[in-house]
């Protein structure tokens, strides 16, 4: 397959030309989800050159475990799992080494997330678009990597509980207290967010 | 409430509740007003956060970026080019040591034989002038021996040894 044939296919056509050792193909395929991949990372990990690394690594191991790939999600579906896992495991290294150095402190108490009062005026109502998402942003960068990954792993990629469970391998019912410490968590965020642009 | 109601109140949010459980809930927040207030907390935050993850593009170019993936996958594939060539090379060796130990066991009997059939024993060589040699043979027992030895070093030499003492 030439170059101008590879920037034409489809991405099943891609994949099966790269199970079989086309390049090519392969790179045609990460120019085509390198940005997504990409940002995966960058939301897991909150730093520019890890999250290069990682999806870059991710890249290598997805042309090694090319031959798994059964076509069941799609590749771009399939690869950002390659990378979500990839940041799991380097921000289990990362909370590892912390934990050495300050002792075991349970980021997952969530007690002050219980005791926190109800958001009752909705703090995002009106905002457009590219500043809802730069709120977000902001908002999520001040979580605890675990309560920022099961709301990635559940509000962006849409995972179930289960799944979610599976590949932070952790209980259904730590799922479900990180995410409500989160969400609480989150809604305070973006009140105090409200607040500070309307003094 | 407790905190296993405030879980299944996200649950039934999150439509991982079963169906039962999901009618107690709705039964529940039709009757509690703080349960009511705090699913509509957690439903803003979750629809705040529906597509709105920001847009972030890689900031490396595409040929930067492939180069790195390209390099990596080519250094882990070489070491498997090479291990696929050794079997090959280790079943050829496993064959070769014992076909030339064979050989040379063989070269040996030849030899040994064809001196046994021979009565010349003066036939054999020796490689080296410093190097003597000892047959013995036994008719009855159909056997050869053949002892080699520095004719230097060794009380078989009937030759004296450059460093030894004549006796007076």
């Amino acid at each position: 397959m030439s170059d101008r044939d590879h920037s034409s296919a489809v991405d099943q056509d891609l994949v099966r030309g790269a199970q079989k050792g086309d390049m090519g193909a392969f790179e045609e395929l990460v120019a085509r989800h390198r940005d997504k991949i990409y940002a995966r990372a960058l939301s897991m990990m909150r730093n520019e050159e890890e999250a290069i690394d990682l999806s870059q690594e991710a890249w290598v191991k997805g042309w090694q475990r090319l031959a798994q790939f059964q076509g069941e999600a799609s590749f771009g579906t399939w690869m950002t799992r390659i990378v979500i896992n990839l940041c799991l495991d380097q921000l289990r290294k990362h909370k590892r080494q912390r934990t050495e150095s300050i002792e075991a402190m349970d980021q997952d108490s969530g007690g002050v997330e219980r005791q926190m009062p109800v958001i009752t005026v909705n703090p995002t109502a009106g905002l457009e678009r590219t500043e809802l998402r730069q709120r977000i942003d902001q908002a999520l960068a001040k979580l605890s990597y675990e309560q920022r990954t099961v709301l990635v792993l559940h509000e962006f990629e849409e995972m179930e509980y289960k799944e979610i469970a599976k590949s932070m391998d952790c209980s259904i019912g730590t799922v479900m207290s990180r995410l409500f410490y989160a969400r609480r968590k989150m809604a305070a965020i973006l009140a105090d967010l409200r607040k500070g642009e309307e003094q | 409430m407790d905190f296993e109601t405030e879980l299944k109140l996200q649950a039934y949010l999150d439509g991982e509740l079963p169906e039962t459980e999901a009618r107690e809930i709705a039964k529940f927040l039709a009757q509690d007003q703080e349960a009511a207030l705090l699913l509509g907390e957690l439903k803003n935050t979750r629809q705040a956060l529906k597509g709105s993850e920001i847009v972030v593009q890689l900031p490396e170019s595409r040929e930067f970026y492939w180069s790195k993936i390209e390099r990596e996958i080519e250094r882990l594939e070489k070491p498997q080019r090479v291990e696929q060539k050794r079997p090959f090379i280790f079943r050829l060796q496993r064959i070769l040591v014992p076909v030339t130990g064979a050989l040379a066991v063989a070269v040996f009997l030849g030899i040994t034989l064809f001196g046994n059939s021979g009565t010349a024993l003066g036939e054999t060589e020796l490689a080296t002038e410093d190097m003597g040699a000892i047959t013995f043979r036994s008719e009855s027992e159909g056997m050869t021996t053949v002892w080699l030895y520095d004719r230097g070093d060794s009380e078989l030499s009937d030759e004296p040894a450059p460093d030894s003492v004549e006796p007076r």
